[in-house]
């Protein structure tokens, strides 16, 4: 835009001037009429005859006008919101305005004329001073006239004095000079509206004074009310501003009546269709003047201006493309010939309308069109020259091409078009991450072109678009340029004329140098400053591009354009620059990710080239090392030698370069694998590394100062050195090396100083090292085979890999990621050097280390096979170290139950000794014992563990976890656990059930009647004696089977039982001999019970109340307590059985009941042998006892019946004694009866009928059951007793009910011996 | 009078990880030498390809972010001046089309109607007035728009090449555009270079069926 006269493209905004303040500290919008000298001659001086004003409120209001000049707001339609736009300029007293009328200039001839020559105004191609005359079209005088000489509103500011004495005075003065202004204004002819502002000194007393002045003032000037203010005295800042802005949006109306005076004007003189007359008819030239055509051109020009004033643009438009057409039309354009300089004038003129056509269009929102507009305007002119003018295929055309491509960038940077601003303020809102949806490349078209088949040029894109247009314009200018043949780069002065001549027609100048300013010769370069420097010029045009592409987030379109960049300023030698730029890019740029390798290559001999010019060792080393890659084209008789690098140069300081594989195309592949997926600690895992060198052919060997592989796990690193190469084996084609590397572990000790609790911790840091060669030929495969030791348990895997070279001149250090997921050809074992397989594994980086198989044994010697309730448990265990050498070591002991088990309380003894520590007890109720040091256990010794567990009352369940954690002593950075889960099951060892049979008690009841047994309730008399029960006294006898549920024989050392004695009774019990069935054992106290087998046990319990009155009923408690222990074999005698006793709850058992009850037993009377028989003959007696415990007299019937066998007519027995008989009971009291029975039955099949059913007499082995009929009767209730048998011999009969006896078979009797 | 109309310059086949798989390259017609020669080198078409990825990405993000953009025709990706203007498409595996068409690649004698495909309108906006006799035919010079769909044909016959190529077992789709994310192999398969010449070659405006 700046290669234009100044003014000439600008918007245009109408102009206001003020006067009559003193200009401020900023002298940015001080009036400056810059006439021309010979139109200052003949300006109007417009002067106010009063002293300006210089007070702070004036300046603070014109401040304020002077900041919202709207010469620099975006040219665009959506910013119309404001409401006024002006140019503003300040003048202090006066100002010039160009002369209305242009003198005749001196030594001018006047023709003999009947009238007088007619005046024009100097811009018009009328007047002969102005350059127009005779034929010119109209230039930027007459813009720079309206714009910033004209104004269209004159505003002049005055002081309302305050001081009574000179109002008057001072009110007619502003009087006289607002006139003396109309009055010069009037007389210069222009049409510039006059308004003044009035600042206020100070409040007067009464307003209606101020008003009266005022409308006298203004009335006296003879001023619109609406172009008249007053700005009341000491108004804050922010009145002030307010009424700024009333005013300029008043003025604003103003200014557009002015403009739209002007544009009606112009209008009117085109329609008048008349070609004036010039003051003096031309005579130089070809005496041609202005035709029609090119006045429509200049009145249809004015009037596009005037409506741009107005911001009517459609209307502007519309006058600016006829303007332009006509313009463009056979009458001007192609009449004028190509050397005339109106031809250069008339181009002028079109690109200035063309660009004032695509403000309009951008103004509007028509970006398509404007695009097009655009276009067609470079293929109009590209035409028009072709055909009329030098042709396009020079570098003038190109020059102008590339300005026109710059112009429309600057037109949609001045027309902020929202969508493409959005994206670069928006844009970086929040920490630089731009804002995807204010991206937009390109316009979409506006409506009324959007059917059409749109080239896709006409989307309006981007300013970077454009600039890069225009840097290609340059290229081809540049390109014409250096075409140029010599003769013609000669300075003018320096060859002969006719050249001069000829060149004057080959060569577009049009707003660009001559040829020999262009390009000249080098032996004329530098003679003067005027010669084009295309690189620079390039060079801005792709930076300002670059700029906008990077704003937008297109990366490698901006590293395009950076290259292109580098390119050019190689060419001026800017190698410090080409760094700059390119460096980045560089280090990371998508290309080489991407696999662009063609531009990645392009990129790097650019910045080589210039990094060894700027002394950029590393880059040099760095681009080398990366150029030895084979993917890159050869480049021929480049010795592709790292080492040599640096030849020529000399580096400040030795080069240390670190690359990794994201920096560059890395020319070696590495891999690294493990052979097998898994490994155990303590064991060593066979890995190979491989390096594959993908450098050219050709290429120098890489030599490897050393190879660093990083790892995870325990060892940290493998490094391997190099090692002088002896000759290998021959290698066949792609045959790769292997080389066995072994390895010997170093340990380094790190203090890390940085924790901050200031102990330091030593980490320990175990790195393999080895030797191998480390030569790497061009397309050679070297494969290490390594041999790494695993130790701790874990995933152990290759994270990196570092290759160290350093040569004579430089170190460079290469990072290679070996985590990243290779591909799959990568996961090959060499088996050898030509063979591989395949290692089919998600991850071949990484073996997994299983932990170390522990030869730590825990024994249990004298684990039982079944733990008892209420027995201490001792469980004995032996830690046995079967390893090599001494392990120091550590329990932990965890007890577990189930959850409703209570918690078992346990000790734990080492080597005898108690552990002085309490187990601690988790959420889920487990007992644990963690850390307990065992000390270092040698080797193939074991250690004594001894758990204590009191003795448990319930069946339950517990789980015993033992973990030994030990390590080696000569490995003390492994640990390895061994660990022993043991159920351990707590059981009942016997189960019981009870009989409590009723016995008759020996001694008599106590009577009522007995003085004796009288209780004395006395207590003076029962205090010292013991209290001796004297009730009613009942035996019983309880009999316990004890089975036992034990898994082995135990030992039973007693059973007894305890009673529960209620208060009221006094109980004693004694055990009865056992049953002559048990087994006697040689150790009467100490049987064995096996597993299964029931056992019985009888006792006897006598209870008697304590007093005879109490009869209510007791209840019995009794618990059975069997002692008992395990059995220990013989041999196993040092441990000792401790008795242990379980005590087993019988059920409640009531005593003393209230009912009478008959008790029946009986006993076997022996009678004297009569001589005549063997046998012993024996009566049975049988006894009724009938105890009456309750407060009643009672009787009974009592009958005794001896059933007769239907078959045999015979009675079982005979019996002596009442048959039938009533007996009378006292209350408390108890009597018996007794029958004498002699049992009949004999013993032996002969007395029994085979096959017939016996009733009566139940026959068992030793003897037979009869039954006596025996019913007793209470006879008040009529209601039968039951008899309870009470001791031996006697049995309740389950089947018929009644009672039976037992007849021993020895005291049968022969029938014929009855008695 | 002859007509400038738009040719295919380039066709780029780009893969998953942004590597080139395969450019073809085109000559343009050029009238100072009335000859057929490429408008740009080798390796000026590879920068204009990668530039397109730029605009793949934004375009990705901004689809993304409103949720549109299912078919993977991404029209026109932007114009770099004006000739040339790359379209590119998008499989959903990733792999991307770019053409590059040159707005003036081809010229035709004769009238425009003699040829249906460059039977579109004229940009000749600018000569509204008299006396663009002479601009019309510059104007004409400057060739005919591209309509939104016209390069479906070109996307949808070079996926079917692709297609093909991909059928055969011998193409390893991991080997040209690994899941390292990092480069890849160009394509080597003739018959697709072949597709794509034939592609290149015979789409003019207007064609549907390649």
């Amino acid at each position: 835009m700046d290669e234009y006269p100044p003014g000439s493209l600008d918007h245009s905004v109408p102009f206001l001037l003020t006067l009559g303040v003193t200009p401020g500290n900023d002298n940015a919008a001080t009036y400056d009429s810059a006439l021309s000298p010979i139109l200052k001659e003949q300006a109007i001086l417009i002067r106010s005859e009063l002293p300006a004003l210089g007070d702070d409120t004036a300046h603070a209001l014109l401040r304020y006008i002077q900041e919202h000049d709207a010469s620099e707001l975006p040219c665009n339609g959506k910013e119309i919101t404001k409401r006024y736009r002006f140019r503003v300029r300040s003048a202090e007293r006066s100002f010039l305005l160009p002369p209305r009328r242009a003198r005749l200039p001196d030594g001018i001839e006047i023709p003999p004329s009947p009238t007088p020559p007619v005046l024009h105004s100097p811009y018009s191609p009328l007047s002969p001073i102005s350059p127009l005359y005779p034929d010119g079209l109209i230039d930027t005088q007459w813009i720079l006239k309206h714009q910033s000489q004209v104004p269209s509103v004159l505003l002049v500011f005055y002081t309302l004095v305050s001081d009574p004495t000179l109002t008057t005075l001072r009110d007619n003065q502003i009087k006289t000079d607002v006139n003396n202004l109309r009055g010069l204004l009037s007389q210069s002819r222009y049409k510039t509206r006059l308004s003044i502002i009035l600042l206020a000194e100070q409040h007067s007393p009464s307003s209606s004074s101020i008003q009266e002045r005022l409308e006298n003032i203004r009335k006296g000037c003879g001023i619109d009310s609406k172009s008249f203010f007053l700005v009341p005295p000491h108004e804050s800042p922010e009145e002030l501003s307010r009424m700024a802005e009333n005013m300029l949006v008043t003025l604003q109306s103003v200014a557009i009546e002015y403009y739209r005076e002007m544009g009606r004007h112009s209008r009117k003189k085109r329609s008048k269709g008349v070609v004036p007359q010039p003051t003096i008819p031309p005579v130089s030239g070809t005496s041609q003047t202005l035709s029609l055509a090119g006045w429509n051109v200049r009145h249809d020009f004015k009037s596009a201006i005037f409506a741009e004033y107005r911001l009517e643009m459609s209307d502007a438009l519309r006058s600016y493309e006829q303007a332009y057409e006509n313009l463009l039309s056979s009458e001007i354009m192609e009449a004028i010939p190509s050397w005339s300089p109106r031809w250069n004038e008339g181009r002028l003129l079109a690109d200035i309308i063309a660009v004032r056509c695509l403000r309009c269009l951008l103004w509007n929102g028509a970006y398509s069109s404007a695009a097009r507009r655009w276009q067609s305007h470079g293929e109009r002119m590209a035409d028009l020259i072709d055909r009329r003018g030098r042709g396009t295929r020079n570098y003038g055309f190109e020059a102008w091409e590339a300005r026109w491509a710059c112009l429309m960038a600057n037109l949609i940077e001045k027309a902020e078009i929202p969508e493409f601003t959005a994206a670069t303020a928006e844009g970086k809102k929040n920490d630089g991450s731009l804002v995807e949806s204010a991206m937009r490349l390109y316009l979409t078209p506006e409506k009324a072109v959007m059917g059409e088949r749109l080239q896709p040029w006409e989307l309006l894109h981007h300013t970077g678009y454009w600039y890069r247009l225009a840097a290609r314009h340059l290229y081809k200018r540049r390109q014409f340029a250096r075409n140029m043949p010599e003769e013609d780069r000669r300075p003018p002065s320096f060859s002969p004329a006719s050249q001069v001549a000829s060149r004057a027609f080959m060569y577009d100048t049009y707003m660009c140098p001559e040829p020999y300013e262009e390009y000249p010769l080098e032996s004329f370069a530098g003679r003067e400053d005027g010669w084009v420097d295309h690189s620079q010029l390039i060079v801005e045009m792709l930076i300002r591009a670059r700029r906008e592409f990077m704003k937008r987030g297109q990366i490698r379109f901006a590293a395009e354009l950076s290259l292109e960049c580098a390119m050019e300023l190689g060419s001026i030698k800017d190698w410090k620059s080409i760094v700059e730029l390119l460096r980045p890019i560089w280090k990371d740029m998508s290309f080489r990710r991407e696999g662009w390798v063609g531009v990645v290559e392009d990129l790097s001999w650019t910045l080589r080239t210039a990094a060894v010019m700027a002394g950029e060792a590393d880059l040099v080393v760095a681009i080398d090392y990366e150029l030895l890659y084979k993917g890159f084209t050869t480049v021929q008789n480049w010795p592709y030698d790292t080492t040599r690098s640096l030849e020529g140069m000399t580096p400040k300081s030795r080069p240390r370069i670190s690359v990794s594989d994201d920096m560059i195309l890395s020319f070696v592949a590495a891999s690294f694998v493990f052979r097998d997926e898994e490994g155990k600690a303590g064991q060593s895992a066979h890995a190979q590394l491989s390096l594959t060198s993908n450098a050219r052919r050709g290429s120098a060997p890489v030599v490897f100062k050393q190879v660093q592989v990083a790892l995870r796990g325990s060892v940290n690193s493998i490094i391997l050195e190099n090692k002088a190469d002896e000759p290998g084996p021959e290698l066949q084609q792609g045959e790769a090396r292997l080389v066995d590397v072994p390895l010997t572990s170093y340990v380094t000790e790190d203090e890390s100083s940085d924790s901050e609790d200031g102990s330091s911790e030593t980490e320990k840091t175990v790195s393999l090292k080895g030797e191998a060669p480390l030569t790497l030929h061009a397309g050679q495969t070297i494969v290490f085979k390594l041999k790494i030791p695993l130790r701790e348990p874990g995933q152990t895997g290759a994270d990196s890999l570092t290759m160290s070279l350093e040569t004579e001149t430089f170190d460079l250090r290469h990072l290679i990621d070996l985590d990243d997921r290779s591909p799959a050809a990568n996961n090959r074992w060499f088996l050898t050097g030509s063979k591989t397989k395949r290692i089919a594994r998600a991850n071949p980086l990484s073996i997994r280390v299983l932990p170390r198989p522990p030869k730590m044994e825990i024994l249990t010697p004298t684990w039982k096979t079944q733990y008892y309730t209420n027995e201490p448990i001792d469980l004995g265990f032996d830690i046995l170290n079967q390893e090599d050498v001494d392990a120091p070591s550590k329990l932990d002991v965890v007890l577990s139950r189930q959850e409703e088990a209570l918690p078992a309380v346990f000790a734990l003894e080492i080597s005898g000794q108690e552990v002085q520590k309490v187990p601690a007890e988790s959420e889920t109720g487990a007992l644990s014992l963690s850390g307990v040091s065992l000390g270092s256990i040698a080797s193939s010794k074991s250690l004594g563990v001894k758990i204590r567990l009191q003795p448990i009352e319930r069946t339950t369940e517990y789980t015993l976890t033992l973990r030994v954690v030990y390590h080696l002593s000569t490995d003390p950075g492994t640990p390895i656990t061994q660990e022993k889960v043991l159920s351990l099951t707590i059981v009942n060892p016997f189960e019981a059930n009870y009989d409590l049979l009723p016995r008759v008690h020996p001694d008599p009841w106590p009577t009522l009647f007995d003085p004796d047994g009288v209780q004395v309730d006395d207590p003076a008399i029962t205090q010292d004696k013991p209290l001796i029960p004297k009730g009613i006294s009942q035996t019983w006898q309880l009999v316990t089977r004890y089975a036992s549920f034990a898994s082995e024989p135990l030992r039973i050392l007693d059973v007894d039982i305890l009673v529960q004695t209620p208060p009221s009774t006094r109980v004693n019990h004694s055990k009865l001999d056992s049953s002559p069935q048990q087994h006697p054992s040689s150790d009467s106290e100490s049987r064995i019970i096996r597993p299964k087998t029931m056992e019985e046990a009888s006792f006897e319990i006598t209870a008697r109340k304590n007093t005879l009155d109490d009869r209510s009923p007791s209840a019995l408690d009794v618990s059975l307590i069997i002692k008992w222990a395990r059995i220990t074999p013989p041999a196993d005698q040092q441990e000792e059985d401790k008795p242990n006793s379980t005590t087993l709850p019988v059920p409640r058992f009531s005593i003393f009941g209230t009912e009478p009850r008959v008790l029946a037993s009986v006993s076997y009377l022996h009678l004297p042998p009569k001589p005549k028989q063997d046998a012993q003959q024996r009566i049975i007696i049988l006894t009724l006892t009938i105890e009456n415990a309750s407060n009643h007299f009672l009787t009974f019937s009592l009958s005794l019946d001896a059933p007769v066998d239907p078959l045999t007519k015979e009675s079982e027995f005979a019996f002596s004694g009442t048959r039938q008989t009533t007996m009378n009971l006292l209350p408390v009291s108890r009597r018996s009866i007794d029958y004498r029975i002699l049992p009949l039955v004999t013993g032996g099949p002969s007395s029994s009928a085979a096959g017939e059913k016996k009733v009566v007499v139940v026959e068992e082995q030793g003897g037979k059951w009869i039954k006596p009929l025996l019913v007793v009767r209470d006879k008040y209730f009529q209601k039968l007793l039951r008899i309870i048998p009470a001791g031996e011999g006697i049995k309740v009969d389950k089947e018929a009910g009644g009672v039976l006896v037992w007849v021993p078979f020895e005291t049968l009797t022969s029938t014929d011996d009855r008695a | 009078m002859a007509t400038a109309i738009p040719s295919i310059a380039c066709l780029g086949v780009i893969g998953r990880n942004n590597n080139p798989l395969h450019i073809s390259i085109f000559p343009s017609y050029d009238p100072p030498t009335k000859s057929f020669t490429p408008v740009r080198t080798p390796l000026q078409f590879s920068l204009l390809l990668s530039s397109t990825l730029d605009v793949f990405d934004l375009r990705a993000r901004n689809n993304a972010a409103s949720g549109v953009g299912l078919s993977g025709d991404y029209g026109l990706l932007h114009a770099v001046d004006e000739r040339l203007a790359c379209y590119g498409y998008e499989t959903n595996t990733g792999t991307k089309f770019v053409v590059v068409v040159d707005m003036r690649g081809r010229r035709i004698t004769g009238s425009l109607g003699t040829s249906g495909a460059a039977s579109g309108g004229l940009d000749g906006q600018g000569s509204s007035g008299q006396g663009g006799g002479s601009a019309r035919s510059r104007a004409a010079q400057a060739g005919v728009g591209l309509r939104e769909g016209e390069m479906k044909p070109v996307f949808k016959a070079m996926q079917t090449a692709y297609i093909k190529l991909l059928q055969n077992p011998f193409y390893d789709p991991d080997e040209h555009a690994p899941p390292t994310g990092r480069g890849g192999k160009r394509i080597t398969s003739r018959t697709f270079a072949d597709d794509m010449r034939r592609i290149g070659e015979n789409w003019t405006p207007g064609v549907t069926n390649l």
